[in-house]
């Protein structure tokens, strides 16, 4: 027992080791993606103008909206490049169990993708006006609140696997899903706006993050497998 | 269990039958409800005549939900007894829902316009309703968006299983958050809160439009059936043409 459960931690930190070094050989996605949420931001104070008010009031959800959409474009490669290449039917072959890479692989799209934007995220709280009070508890919401994004990526980029024009199709399957975590995402800061306690929240964010990692690996593996036709 | 039914065979042998029956009954359901609830039902003392929408909205809401999770369970049957027939009734009832869901949306605006004074509301009722319409759109987009068809039929089972989280929210919102939409008057645990000359009428209604969502659900089936046969066929006279 202890040695397959040591093994299985192997294959984890692997898989997720050559994912970091992967995506390290193309850093553009990663430019491109806090890019794109600067571009998000930028967007939101030249549509309502640049009262500071508005912003304030705007700011916090503004940066959730912003998280969710900044990451649909990266969604698309996260494993159609695999799935191209012929390394997700080598993968499902082998003895490994499918969801344990499935894990590993939304784990390292969080440390790729969004350990970045979290990072950042206190510059545009600042760029949009937010008081300095609600910051630490939007990053903390956010970090929260990321990994059940990238779980929920990785089975809507395994949804739409094989399939035409899925590029296209990805916003419309992900972003209902997507609905819980940013109402209480946003419900912390809400709370903290008008000095009531943010926990409730927060716990009810962490819970579903915990739900989708433990149900994600599991629906994700069902949708490669039936992609690779297994 | 199910593998008697399963047979395509036998199920146009019994939807044949069933099928005249069910819309003669349906549209009497309907032609009926419509006369009791546009005429002889009573006036809302608060409401006034803006209260016959009701009789619309309410049958096509319910609709919308339970379509939804007829849609799932064939989908689970899909994936767990791999029954062909599964997924045809599955993809026969989406765009049923999918039209059941927005004339939900559509009815509700309606209504809310002099009631609530807005044509919308952001409140949780609305919006898991919307989310619905969305599911639906999905598994319809996810069913037709792959070369091999199995493969699209059953990444959309997924994704409608997935989705069925959204219906205990649907149902029960207007009794967790408190919000515009008025809470739920006829499955009570103590009875329903509306009057008999209401009530009456409208469940005519919801009888007749679920005979006639399940007249129309045959028929696509039956058409999807159709379709198949036309295309083994095809493949068949290729298959002569190339020996």
């Amino acid at each position: 027992m202890n040695s397959i459960h040591s093994s299985w931690s192997n294959i984890f930190i692997a898989h997720i080791k050559r994912d970091i070094l992967t995506n390290s050989r193309s850093l553009l996605d990663l430019i491109s993606i806090v890019g794109f949420m600067i571009l998000i931001i930028i967007l939101f104070p030249l549509g309502l103008g640049p009262i500071k008010e508005k912003l304030n009031i705007v700011s916090n959800a503004v940066i959730w909206v912003g998280l969710i959409l900044a990451i649909i474009p990266s969604l698309e490669k996260l494993l159609q490049k695999d799935f191209e290449n012929g390394w997700l039917d080598q993968i499902a072959t082998s003895p490994a169990p499918l969801e344990i890479i499935m894990l590993s692989k939304a784990i390292s799209y969080w440390l790729i993708m969004l350990i970045p934007l979290i990072i950042t995220s206190p510059i545009f709280a600042i760029l949009l006006d937010m008081d300095l009070k609600n910051i630490p508890w939007l990053v903390i919401s956010i970090s929260a609140g990321s990994l059940a994004i990238s779980l929920i990526g990785l089975s809507g980029s395994a949804l739409i696997l094989g399939a035409r024009k899925g590029n296209i199709l990805l916003p419309i399957l992900i972003i209902p899903l997507m609905t819980p975590i940013l109402i209480f995402g946003v419900g912390v800061n809400e709370a903290v706006k008008i000095n009531e306690s943010p926990f409730g929240n927060l716990f009810l964010l962490l819970a579903l993050t915990l739900i989708y990692l433990v149900i994600s690996p599991f629906i994700s593996a069902l949708l490669v497998r039936i992609a690779i036709g297994r | 269990m199910f593998d008697w039914l399963a047979n395509p065979n036998r199920f146009k042998k019994i939807t044949n039958k069933l099928e005249p029956l069910l819309m003669v009954i349906s549209l009497l359901f309907i032609i009926s409800g419509l006369y009791f609830s546009l005429f002889d039902s009573p006036k809302d003392y608060q409401q006034g005549d803006a209260v016959r929408i009701m009789y619309v909205h309410v049958p096509s809401a319910w609709l919308a939900s339970f379509l939804y999770l007829s849609l799932a369970v064939s989908c689970i049957f899909y994936l767990v007894w791999k029954h062909p027939l599964a997924d045809l009734i599955s993809s026969s009832i989406a765009p049923i829902g999918a039209l059941f869901s927005i004339l939900t949306l559509i009815t509700g605006s309606l209504w809310g316009k002099p009631m609530w004074g807005t044509w919308w509301v952001w409140d949780a009722r609305l919006t898991s309703m919307l989310i619905l319409f969305f599911f639906y759109l999905g598994f319809i987009l996810l069913h037709n968006a792959f070369e091999r068809k199995i493969d699209g039929s059953k990444s959309a089972s997924v994704l409608a299983i997935i989705g069925l989280i959204n219906l205990p929210i649907i149902k029960f919102s207007v009794d967790w958050w408190h919000t515009l939409h008025q809470p739920s008057s006829i499955l009570k645990f103590d009875g329903p809160s509306i009057d008999n000359q209401m009530l009456i009428p409208l469940s005519f209604m919801i009888i007749g439009f679920g005979l006639f969502s399940l007249y129309l659900i045959i028929i696509n089936v039956k058409t999807k059936l159709i379709e198949k046969k036309c295309e083994a066929l095809i493949l068949k006279l290729n298959l002569k043409e190339i020996l």
